[in-house]
């Protein structure tokens, strides 16, 4: 086991596209849970997430003579978890139009208008369900993974100026749809 | 319809200003959108262990027929020798240089089959590619699937007969590719059509079919 | 600052096909090719964009030619003729009715150029190419049968046969293997095609000379 930590992407992408299926298993352990909270946050469960990480793994091996640079696997695996996520979306706002905000996170009166974060979380997380795909990718590239504007730029092809529109936008939307929860 | 937020609070939220560097009268509003977004829930996700095996049972899957079928057949000596039995020139070439390997594989008739594909899934195929070179030290495939890099996809010697081969999984479509023997050599395909490459050379096709059938 | 987030600064961009519209030329080309031709490249790339013709091919070729070590000039004046060639490919699209013609079509054209086919063969190619006929696949079919060393009339002569006799596309998708089958029956390329035209005029199903069965009847009980 010493010996595969050590083998980089580029080794290892190599060995299997020269016939040795068995190693891919060391990029899967590898990957599984480095983009899992990206992932999550962006379909709003983990067990859909789940899904759409196992089904990026296997669309990488599938189509691992494309990646252009086996040093830069990660980044490349990403993009099709990336694409995988945003198909998700797609295909759930065409089989269930999503419910208004409201449903299930009704709150109850209390003087203050203060909620503890468990909630506060809850119907972020909602919220974030009412945003564009596009929105909400940046929003949690920004705020749950920590990324730089330019650095969401390199990965995800769109400008910092571009970006931050729909950061700002996602914060209005979002303020509008949390104001039950202030 | 509420108010957005203004524009100094959201480059607070962007991480360009700070709480401190806003007026008075901004600081509630700072606050409450602060707050709003650190409500993100940022704690790391940790999938299920079957993870790993489900991914690679899918995998084994796509990589089954078609490549245990390569694998048979490099493994198999006995075919090997049908193979050169059937070309006398080859038995000749004795311990063959890298120049003289060229030469033979520039004139003889093309009787080999070119890659094979077979299906992978639903939008890649498994394209088997093989070379005969037996001089050679080492060999790669190079074409528009790999941005013709010729370090991205080595052939493997089958056995000691000389033949090199790999199996790549490529989307479907026509892609252009050729050998590249000893790192520098560019060899075209003998068992394919070929085209002008534009720079004075050739280049291998092959064309991959969503239905895996061997085709050009 | 977590590993997840710190690991995720390391991803550099990898262009993953289809994902990425409008992709920077300039960045694909870059540590790829040499300056100069980078510079040349990104030029005829716009120019080609506003012609409306894929830039895709442009760049394949340039990293190419990068790839293979070819001098500068030598790398940009192919990017050039090729783009040139698919401006060719354009244009005789366009005189055979298609309006707005797909990327792949273009290309298609442009392969067909290549191997020595003149415009009016992609026109003419084109024409007959109405559904269920791909007209980018018909253009596949006939450029390879030619760099098969299919001579150009035979090869379009083969495509129309099989077109005529309603052919399944797939069966148009078969016609290179078909014909290499028949070279190494010991036919050349020209008269196993003439061979697949005259088997499809006639009705028969395809089978290229020295290749047909012998007609003997299978023993079930052999072992």
């Amino acid at each position: 086991m010493g010996l595969e930590a050590e083998a980089s992407d580029a080794d290892v992408v190599r060995a299997v596209l020269a016939g040795d299926v068995e190693r891919y298993a060391v990029l899967v352990r590898r990957y599984r849970d480095r983009y899992a909270r990206f992932a999550t946050r962006m379909l709003g469960s983990r067990d859909i997430a789940e899904d759409a990480v196992q089904d990026a793994l296997v669309r990488a091996y599938d189509r691992l003579a494309d990646c252009r640079d086996p040093a830069k696997f990660a980044g490349w695996l990403f993009l099709i978890l990336r694409n995988r996520c945003f198909a998700e979306r797609r295909r759930r706002q065409r089989e269930r139009p999503l419910s208004p905000v409201d449903d299930g996170v009704a709150a109850p009166d209390r003087p203050d208008g203060a909620y503890d974060q468990l909630e506060r979380q809850r119907a972020l997380e909602q919220s974030l369900g009412h945003l564009t795909a596009e929105q909400r990718e940046v929003f949690v590239l920004k705020h749950v993974e920590g990324m730089a504007y330019e650095e969401i730029a390199q990965v995800t092809g769109a400008t910092v100026a571009s970006l931050k529109m729909r950061m700002h936008r996602a914060y209005d939307r979002l303020r509008d749809l949390m104001r039950g929860h202030q | 319809m509420i108010a957005g937020y203004h524009p100094l609070v959201k480059q607070v939220l962007d991480g360009e200003l700070s709480l401190a560097d806003l007026p008075p009268e901004l600081r509630a509003e700072a606050e409450e959108a602060v707050r709003l977004v650190q409500a993100a829930d940022r704690a790391p996700v940790i999938l299920s262990s079957a993870v790993e095996d489900r991914v690679m049972a899918v995998v084994r899957g796509h990589a089954a027929s078609p490549a245990r079928r390569a694998w048979r057949w490099i493994n198999a000596p006995r075919d090997i020798e049908l193979r050169l039995r059937v070309r006398p020139w080859v038995l000749w070439g004795g311990a063959l240089a890298a120049a003289a390997v060229l030469a033979l594989l520039l004139t003889r008739p093309t009787s080999s089959p070119g890659p094979e594909t077979r299906v992978a899934s639903r939008d890649s195929v498994l394209v088997r590619f093989v070379l005969y070179a037996p001089g050679a030290r080492r060999v790669a495939v190079a074409g528009t699937f790999n941005q013709w890099d010729r370090s991205a996809a080595p052939l493997v010697p089958a056995g000691t007969s000389g033949v090199w081969t790999t199996t790549l999984a490529l989307p479907v479509g026509q892609h252009q590719y050729a050998f590249v023997v000893d790192g520098e050599r560019w060899v075209v395909d003998p068992g394919a059509p070929a085209v002008n490459d534009g720079f004075g050379r050739r280049n291998s096709l092959v064309a991959v079919t969503a239905h895996g059938t061997r085709a050009l | 600052m977590n590993r997840c987030s710190l690991l995720l600064r390391l991803i550099v961009l990898a262009v993953v096909p289809g994902a990425l519209a409008g992709q920077d030329v300039a960045k694909q080309l870059d540590g790829r090719v040499s300056p100069d031709v980078r510079k040349a490249v990104v030029t005829i790339a716009a120019d080609a964009a506003a012609r409306g013709l894929p830039v895709a091919p442009l760049v394949e070729k340039a990293i190419e030619g990068g790839a293979k070590g070819v001098p500068a000039d030598r790398v940009i004046a192919a990017v050039r003729t090729l783009a040139g060639r698919m401006g060719d490919a354009m244009s005789a699209l366009r005189a055979a009715g298609v309006v707005a013609p797909s990327g792949d079509v273009v290309e298609g054209g442009a392969d067909a150029l290549n191997v020595g086919l003149t415009s009016s063969d992609v026109r003419d190619l084109v024409r007959v190419s109405r559904p269920p006929y791909d007209a980018s696949l018909t253009l596949r079919v006939a450029a390879t049968l030619v760099a098969l060393g299919v001579p150009p009339d035979q090869a379009l002569q083969l495509v129309n046969a099989m077109i005529k006799a309603g052919r399944s596309p797939g069966d148009l998708l078969t016609l290179p293997a078909e014909v290499q089958a028949g070279v190494g029956g010991g036919a050349t390329p020209g008269q196993a095609a003439a061979g697949l035209a005259r088997a499809a005029a006639a009705g028969r199903p395809p089978v290229p000379p020295g290749q047909a069965k012998t007609g003997k009847p299978v023993n079930p009980h052999r072992p």
